[in-house]
């Protein structure tokens, strides 16, 4: 298993390698609008990844593993996120394959990283209380709410995102 | 500064990329379960701390927790020590190996200082994983995995992440036509 991990995780990283997506540039002039090929590949991605695991789903093999939802805890968590993304133009994942390609800021970004995360796992008895309870509906997905089959969602909603990843221009508007 | 603009052309296009990560995402969810990363993070720590001061580590019960068994020897792991693999033999092979401190935007709109360049770097680290692990997930376990679950908790982060970074980025670069260079 430990090798199967490694494979996939080196596949991922190739992947993020080659389609630009360790790059600080792309990242950060996509969250400038500028430059949609970041945003492209995501729901690229999205939307096989969504057809793909649900279809192993109807057949009973897929391992899926939803998180919860807690309204106010989740959207103070991506704003914060969104910050750091901006700052720094990586994410965790590709922070790491950045660090890679010889990029000293991502490792910084990395040695942060980990600062945060340790810093997190010191506060989370006090954290939960406040932000992890209010708006609290545990682990639920859209299908769920709405009554139906995963799959009924994820054809429609899959080609939908990559219909729109292929009607997105590459390059947004330029001042 | 000039040699980083000739690195930014992707060596393969978006809906190639997409492709990949799809299929990598359903391969794992066939075989183990959704991809993730900054769950690694926490464990990395885990691991650390607990090397070098049991009692401390073991005085956290989420770092208990996640890091099981105080081991960096489980798929989860493996997957994440796997992207800079990847990574670094797909840059090494495209000829795409290209060490830098400060990125060409940073650059033009903040100078050419080191020092802010990696305080910024720091800062927005520890805010990126400090958020990933508030919402219990980044890019990859809550957009690239979750929103393929159709998960609420993933959809919200999601969008919350991108208003969080496209405010910070007009803040951060505001657009100058003297800033634009690249075609």
């Amino acid at each position: 298993m430990l090798w199967v991990g490694l494979g996939l995780g080196a596949v991922f990283g190739a992947l993020l390698q080659l389609s630009g997506a360790s790059s600080h540039t792309k990242i950060v002039n996509a969250l400038r609008l500028r430059d949609w090929t970041i945003i492209k590949l995501i729901l690229m991605g999205i939307g096989v990844g969504m057809i793909g695991i649900h279809g192993l789903d109807v057949l009973g093999w897929a391992h899926m593993k939803v998180k919860d939802l807690y309204v106010l805890g989740i959207l103070e968590a991506g704003l914060i996120f969104g910050v750091g993304f901006a700052l720094t133009g990586y994410c965790p994942g590709t922070a790491l394959a950045a660090v890679a390609e010889g990029k000293a800021d991502a490792l910084v970004t990395v040695s942060g990283g980990l600062v945060g995360a340790l810093t997190f796992a010191f506060l989370v008895p006090e954290l939960e209380e406040e932000a992890l309870a209010i708006g609290w509906y545990g682990p639920i997905t859209l299908p769920e709410v709405l009554g139906i089959r995963g799959i009924w969602l994820a054809i429609p909603v899959g080609c939908l995102v990559m219909w729109a990843a292929f009607r997105l221009p590459e390059f947004g508007r330029r001042p | 500064m000039r040699n980083d603009g000739a690195h930014v052309r992707p060596m393969i296009p978006w809906w190639a990329g997409g492709l990949g990560i799809g299929l990598v995402l359903t391969v794992a969810v066939g075989l183990v379960q959704p991809i993730g990363v900054s769950t690694q993070y926490v464990v990395l720590d885990g691991v650390f701390l607990h090397a070098v001061a049991p009692d401390l580590a073991a005085r956290s019960p989420y770092l208990v927790d996640l890091a099981e068994g105080w081991s960096l020897a489980t798929y989860e792991f493996a997957f994440v020590a796997g992207i800079p693999l990847g990574a670094f033999l797909s840059a090494w092979m495209t000829g795409r190996f290209s060490p830098r401190i400060i990125p060409r935007e940073w650059k033009a709109r903040f100078g050419r200082s080191p020092i802010k360049r990696l305080a910024a770097s720091f800062l927005g680290g520890f805010l990126l994983l400090f958020g990933a692990r508030l919402g219990g997930g980044c890019t990859s376990g809550h957009m690239i995995s979750g929103v393929s679950q159709l998960a609420l908790s993933s959809l919200l982060f999601s969008a919350a992440v991108f208003t969080g970074g496209i405010l910070t980025a007009h803040l951060l670069y505001p657009d100058h036509p003297d800033h634009i260079e690249e075609a």
